[in-house]
């Protein structure tokens, strides 16, 4: 089996080799790249970027391959289902399973999981943190390909970052809607800074309102918990925004709406005012911890 | 410029249901318009506007048994219109149970093709059900149009598009030509519920229903099976009677007990 693997950052090289690794009888893995190059594949072509009609011509280049493989992160996903759309290929994305020539992924917002069954040729793209090892195909020869694609990059910002790892945190507050004003955001930073954790948020609060920066995110479009305890305040539960709690210990509520859907995902709700709750909250971890 | 919307009836997440065994009653769970599709039409209103052209809906019944969807599907439809739709082209067909990105892309380009061939499309930036965000890139493929994911803002200007997206850790300022296909973010517009008479007006517009036989494509045979909902197990304490003291204190000593929460 010829195996063609996309990736936009090198971090994500073990990943598509621990994918590629558990294919049964693979023979040759190439690996389209805009980063550094590295890992274990056969050949590697190394683009300026990664987009679908580069991989188009570059499938010209080295034949067409049973599998395509990619990362899943948004350029990469995008050419990778173009490329599939310009090859007549199916096209599975995010996958977070394999088992045989069987992949899982999840649906309905994380709400449900769905298997695809592969038969070449098709084009897919994995999850990153799902798969990791190692291929022994190489050591790779490098190609450099100066083609340029149709799209054009004119400028290019990065966003702005706090710096803080929600994902590793293992205590988090999550803010939501339900804070008036984004001065009212200290009463949620008052209480994780008792709590010796972190502040997240749901999506319109960095997405639309800009109040706290994108790496605070927590979402099916943004940053997975896995801590021991998740507070989600003022969060209505959206399963695009709690089902990326899902792997946390315990979660707990904080909504005036006593119909709110995020009670039906939280070990310990309160029904209530958040500006009444937070203070006190924040007052009686301060006095047990000692704070 | 007419710009064409993409827009899917997605199941609603809100009420989803389980058969007995744990899959998916995908028969039995209604259907809504798929959260950023709203924003898509939206856009494609306004580009519409500023540019002199007509808002085109595409849609393809994809959830099953196509007669119990119907009603829920047109509704969508309807809703579509109602936010800045002009006409709308979609496929209802009882040989139907289900599909993915291919087979839908397929289909989308099929009516694109018949019905208007504007050289803008808008989708929104995933689906609310499948989430699979490859139904723009791939239609582009299909169509021979270039494609643009994740649109934080688009500007049509010089016979090409200007657009701000979303990639990850940055925002990247891209320039394409069109004909394109462009998915747009949550973030890009906020929509405005339709007031009444935006409804009403709807309702009047030509919504054009048409089966895969009449495009020439013949019926796919899904290739996804066990649908399945995840069990959330959570203990759904949930406290609200007492004074907010009382509530905390008893949260507390939960939290404690749990051993999340140390002195
Ligand atoms: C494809 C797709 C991807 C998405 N990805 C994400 C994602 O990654 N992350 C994400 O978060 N969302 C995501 N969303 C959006 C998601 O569907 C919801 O719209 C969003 O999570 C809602 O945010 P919220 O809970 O803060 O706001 P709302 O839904 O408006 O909820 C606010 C809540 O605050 C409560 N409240 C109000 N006042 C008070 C008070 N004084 N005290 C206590 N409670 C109060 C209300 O009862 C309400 O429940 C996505 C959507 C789609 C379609």
């Amino acid at each position: 089996m010829r195996v063609l693997a996309v990736s936009n950052s090198g971090k994500y090289y073990g990943d598509l080799e621990g994918f590629i690794s558990r294919l049964d009888g693979v023979e040759e893995a190439i690996l389209v790249t805009s980063d550094t190059p590295g890992g274990n594949f056969s050949k590697i072509y190394r683009v300026g970027d990664v987009y679908g009609d580069l991989l188009a011509r570059i499938l010209g280049e080295v034949g067409e391959p049973d599998l395509v493989v990619g990362i899943h992160t948004r350029k990469v996903l995008e050419a990778v289902a173009y490329l599939a759309g310009a090859r007549d290929m199916p096209i599975v994305t995010e996958v977070v399973g394999l088992e045989g020539m069987t992949v899982t992924r999840n649906i309905l917002s994380g709400r449900g999981t769905a298997k695809y069954s592969l038969s070449p040729p098709a084009a897919l793209t994995i999850a990153p943190g799902k798969f990791s090892g190692q291929l022994s195909l190489g050591p790779p020869e490098v190609m450099e390909l100066g083609e340029k694609p149709s799209t054009v990059v004119v400028d290019r910002s990065e966003k702005s970052r706090t710096g803080v790892d929600i994902e590793s945190a293992e205590i988090v507050v999550g803010v939501g809607r339900g804070f008036k004003e984004k001065d009212d955001l200290k009463l949620a930073f008052e209480l994780a800074e008792a709590l010796g954790g972190e502040v997240g948020c749901s999506r319109p609060i960095a997405a639309d309102y800009k109040w706290l920066d994108e790496d605070r995110w927590i979402g099916i479009s943004g940053k997975k918990l896995r801590g021991k305890l998740y507070i989600a305040v003022g969060i209505s539960g959206a399963p695009q925004h709690i089902m990326a709690a899902n792997d946390v210990k315990v979660i707990v509520a904080i909504n005036k709406d006593k119909n709110a859907p995020i009670f039906e995902y939280a070990d310990y709700g309160i029904v209530g005012d958040l500006y009444q709750i937070l203070p006190i909250l924040t007052r009686k971890v301060r006095e047990l911890r000692g704070v | 410029m007419d710009v064409g919307v993409a827009v899917k009836a997605a199941l609603d997440l809100n009420v989803l249901r389980s058969n007995p065994d744990g899959t998916v009653a995908v028969e039995n769970i209604p259907l809504v318009i798929s959260e950023y599709d709203r924003n898509a039409v939206y856009e494609a209103r306004r580009i519409a506007d500023s540019t002199g052209g007509r808002v085109i809906i595409y849609s393809f019944l994809t959830w099953w048994p196509a007669d119990r969807k119907e009603k829920d599907f047109e509704n969508v439809i309807r809703e579509a219109l109602a936010l800045g739709g002009d006409e709308a082209y979609v496929v209802v067909d009882p040989t139907v149970s289900g599909s993915e990105p291919r087979f839908t892309a397929k289909v989308l380009a099929s009516l694109i093709k018949k019905y208007g061939s504007p050289s803008l499309v808008l989708t929104g930036e995933a689906s609310t059900d499948m989430t699979s965000s490859s139904i723009a890139p791939y239609l582009a493929a299909t169509l021979g149009y270039t494609v643009v994911t994740f649109a934080r803002s688009l500007k049509v200007s010089n016979g090409g598009i200007v657009v701000e997206r979303d990639v990850e850790d940055y925002i990247e300022t891209v320039r394409a030509s069109l004909p394109a296909v462009v998915s747009v973010t949550g973030e890009i517009n906020s929509p405005r519920l339709p007031t009444l008479l935006q409804i009403r007006k709807a309702f009047r517009k030509p919504l054009v229903k048409t089966s895969l036989s009449e495009l020439g494509l013949s019926p796919m045979l899904p290739k996804y099976s066990d649908y399945r909902l995840v069990t959330v197990k959570r203990k759904r304490v949930v406290l609200e009677d007492g004074s907010p003291e009382e509530l905390v204190d008893k949260l507390v000593s939960y939290l404690v007990e749990e051993g999340v929460l140390k002195r």
